[in-house]
């Protein structure tokens, strides 16, 4: 057989932390103390930025690059407050899952959050501030001019009375031997040139050439491929496993037993696939073996009726929300089963053995990946080595950690020769960690001006903090809350803006057999769609316009009334709707950004058709506002498709749904027009990836009820013809 | 055995013929670019050229290459100066990345068989690419980018 391993370019990050070669000038990176304080975690010193003699400059932090344009924004607030020329500048991730690499605010390495700007950004920038001066004390003592006199440019210091420039990398012995400054000057935002501009991402040209190497991509010499076959319910194992009915079959090399099934490994994952998919194997009778959909809303529904729920978060009087004085308001709601379906299906290649394992893989928790192999494996953390590549899509799933103990599991079975383990799209939708399903019941008081005086509400469901390891009861304790706070299913509501003097929320927890995974914007993905459907009924009892009336309830809340403010001049609000379009807002808090949402639909016989979206979001300072824009874009888009269309229905214990042509992305022809205005009043720094998801459902429903007059109180629309 | 050109070279490869396409330019060629999504040509992440056509290659079967021109994303242009890349690039379109050659290949079959097209030409062309990332404003602005580019 004829073989072409045709070379291709990697990306220097995938290399990994490069040993120093040579004297180079290194800083650290820290977070400013009030954040430092939040935990034992003071500083970060394994991640810097690092200027070598040949000039070029690299930064290494643990955020990896899965579409959110975090690369290209963090270089771009490098570059400026350094001074850097852009080529000059190499992106690294790190090679080991250190404890010095766990996010503050986490307590562990991840890429979650929507944290990559609005966490780096001021740590990113005083390493830069501090190495711009090291090199100019630098200069100015060569050239024996005072350094006021200097400027930094371009990757050059800079005396432009003597015309006289030198390289960085000239600077860097000399500025080694000065001390590091302790409160260095920022560049005035007069200067700036980098930020605050649309510069175009780093990862274009590789991304539109094929030369992006995502893990899937990733090939390393004598490698192997691996297939799954896993038991189609979450809580079965493997019962008995035939290997002789597979072990005939061309290029199969070995059957590995992992966790809830097995890995096929053969000479190409095609021929693996094909064994896997024969291969003779049965699974254990569970408990959950007859669990359905039907049987999982009945346990929601229960839920939101039990009497032994304790107050999580409470303003105001608790009686309050109970009072029957005034008019009252009530309604339930309920959101499916969703899976992310990255485009870049589940994978993962390793090479291990007893001594070492070595992963490449596009992963948002490193840490998981750690603890996964710690717990599996007993594979201590100094001898785990991750190579992160690109990820074809994140969106919360690639934060899971059971493909690399497969794929390590492979490698062994095989005498530690790199195995590639790749999901099919069917095991991806198939394999559960899903977002969560809940349910939500909510009661508002309101007052004869219309006013809500108090509002009382019941969120049915799994804690999906459980799955990452957070003790809601601790977590309860640490935020004031009164009891069981999981933010991971109650942020949103716990923590809404609108100003309701009196007001309860409760968790009633119902656990599911299901593994599950925060998906795109996490419990916002429900939450705004409860909280901003419900907002519009209380609107509709009062008998008043649903901008009116959130803003009526946003007293004090600069930060809403400005986004809802853009949004209504964006979409006109105040003027009738044309003809044939129906209008629905929604402004929605997450991630330290406000986003408000209006939604133009029209209803005909072919169902909704959603012609435009107007999103206004104020996330502080846009460091880069064409990336902002195009996360806000997509992010409409995507919610979209969920809100029309997506779920995961279980039958049998086992999903119902296998591909896109049953859990359908929404398709060119169905993407609207997306206008996105960002206000900019001197807020603090919000994050951008998820923002754009949580208003879209609610501005939809609520569009779909000012047509139809029909209120939608379940995801997806589909459901209801 | 079974002769193909992939992207101006010959290629003689002795996988079974019922491969698909995909896996043989992916792990038998080691040409990356294209990639896999869903294995039932639902995405169009798989999309690559058979003399000139687009198809999805995760259920063309090998055979059906014999004697035939394949173009890759790696063979669309050298170096990225393709009218298409060019108009993705100028506008910025990929965020993941992941299904931009299989957009790219779909819409420059679109271009060679429709140098002017309207959206709806577009969406007909485009509508079997998915995007997760939710790319599809930047695209169909490309597409009209490249379109006055050519």
């Amino acid at each position: 057989m004829k073989q072409h391993n045709l070379a291709f370019t990697r990306r220097s990050f995938l290399a990994g932390a490069s040993a120093v070669v040579g004297a180079a000038l290194v800083i650290p990176l820290r977070f400013e103390k009030a954040l430092a304080q939040q935990t034992d975690a003071q500083r970060m010193p394994q991640s810097f930025i690092r200027i070598d003699t040949n000039g070029r400059v690299t930064f290494l932090l643990p955020t990896c690059e899965m579409g959110q344009g975090t690369h290209t924004g963090q270089t771009q607030i490098l570059a400026e407050e350094l001074g850097a020329e852009w080529s000059s500048i190499v992106v690294e991730m790190p090679k080991q899952p250190l404890p010095d690499y766990r996010i503050p605010f986490i307590g562990q390495m991840r890429s979650v959050g929507s944290f990559g700007i609005r966490y780096w950004h001021a740590p990113l920038r005083r390493a830069a501030a501090q190495a711009r001066e090291m090199l100019t004390q630098a200069a100015a003592a060569r050239l024996g001019v005072d350094s006021a006199t200097l400027r930094s440019e371009n990757g050059f210091i800079v005396h432009a009375g003597a015309g006289q420039r030198i390289p960085f990398g000239d600077l860097v012995e000399d500025a080694m031997a000065l001390p590091v400054p302790e409160n260095p000057t920022f560049r005035p935002d007069s200067e700036r040139t980098l930020t605050g501009r649309a510069v175009p991402r780093l990862d274009t040209p590789a991304k539109i050439t094929g030369r992006a190497v995502y893990s899937i991509d990733v090939q390393r010499d004598g490698m192997l491929y691996g297939a799954v076959r896993l038991a189609p319910v979450f809580s079965a194992d493997v019962d008995s496993i035939d290997e002789s009915s597979v072990s005939d079959m061309p290029g199969v090399v070995a059957v590995v037993r992992v966790p809830r099934g097995a890995v096929v490994v053969a000479n190409s994952w095609w021929q693996a696939k094909q064994a896997a998919d024969a291969l003779n194997v049965t699974f254990t009778q569970t408990a959950a073996d007859t669990l359905s959909t039907d049987e999982i809303n009945s346990m929601l529904r229960e839920a939101l009726d039990r009497t032994d729920v304790p107050i999580t978060t409470l303003r105001g009087n608790a009686a309050a929300t109970l009072s029957s004085q005034g008019r009252i308001v009530e309604a339930e709601y309920s959101v499916p089963l969703l899976t992310h379906v990255s485009m870049e299906p589940i994978n993962c290649t390793a090479e291990s053995t007893e001594e070492r394992t070595e992963l490449w893989i596009g992963t948002q928790g490193h840490d998981v990946l750690r603890m996964t192999l710690e717990r599996g494996l007993q594979v201590p953390a100094e001898r785990l080595f991750i190579n992160t590549t690109y990820l074809g899509g994140g969106f919360g799933r690639k934060t899971h950690g059971e493909i690399a103990h497969q794929a390590a599991l492979a490698s062994r079975a095989v005498g530690g020769r790199p195995v590639k383990v790749l999901w099919a799209r069917e095991d991806d939708v198939q394999q559960g960690q899903y977002r969560q399903t809940m349910m939500c019941r909510f009661r508002a008081v309101l007052d004869d001006t219309g006013s809500i005086t108090a509002m009382r509400i019941r969120l049915a469901g799994p804690q999906m903090g459980r799955a990452y390891g957070f003790d809601p009861e601790r977590l309860a304790q640490v935020t004031g809350n009164l009891a069981n706070f999981d933010p991971f299913s109650l942020s949103g509501l716990s923590d809404m803006r609108y100003v309701i003097p009196n007001f309860v929320v409760e968790h009633a927890v119902v656990d599911l057999p299901i593994p599950l995974c925060p998906w795109r914007s996490i419990a916002h993905s429900f939450n705004g769609f409860f909280f901003e459907s419900f907002m519009d009924e209380c609107a509709v009892a009062a008998g008043r316009d649903p901008l009116a009336f959130r803003r009526s309830h946003c007293t004090g809340q600069t930060r809403m009334l400005a986004v809802l403010d853009r949004v209504t001049e964006m979409s006109r609000w105040n003027e009738p709707a044309p003809d044939g379009i129906a209008r629905g807002l929604a402004v929605v808090e997450s991630y330290g950004s406000y986003v408000a949402q209006v939604v133009e639909a029209r209803v005909g016989d072919g169902g909704i058709k959603v012609d435009q979206v107007h999103a206004a979001i104020d996330c502080g300072h846009a460091i880069n506002p064409g990336q902002v824009e195009t996360q806000i874009q997509g992010a409409v888009i995507d919610a979209l498709g969920a809100a029309l269309r997506q779920k995961v229905t279980i039958r049998d214990g086992r999903a119902e749904q296998s591909n896109f042509y049953d859990y359908p992305l929404l398709r060119i022809e169905e993407a609207p027009s997306v206008a996105v205005s960002i206000v900019e009043i001197g807020s603090p720094l919000g994050g951008v990836g998820e923002p754009g998801i949580p208003p879209l459902a609610p501005a939809l429903a609520n569009a779909l009820f000012a047509t139809s007059r029909q209120r939608v109180r379940s995801l997806p629309l589909s459901d209801h013809g | 055995m079974t002769n193909f050109n992939l992207n101006g070279r010959e290629v003689t490869i002795d996988d079974d013929p019922s491969t698909p396409l995909l896996w043989v330019v992916r792990d038998t060629l080691g040409m990356t670019g294209t990639k896999f999504g869903c294995g039932v040509a639902q995405c169009g992440a798989c999309t690559l050229h058979i003399d000139g056509e687009p198809v999805r290659s995760c259920v063309v079967p090998l055979s059906e290459a014999e004697g035939r021109s394949v173009t890759t994303i790696e063979g669309l242009s050298q170096d990225g100066s393709h009218p298409v890349q060019q108009a993705w690039v100028e506008l910025d379109v990929p965020q993941c990345g992941y299904c931009q050659s299989g957009q790219i290949m779909s819409a420059a079959a679109l271009l060679a068989q429709n140098p002017k097209p309207s959206d709806t030409d577009i969406d007909e062309a485009m509508s079997g690419n998915l995007c997760r990332c939710g790319t599809y404003l930047r695209i169909r602005a490309a597409i009209h980018r490249a379109s006055e580019m050519t």
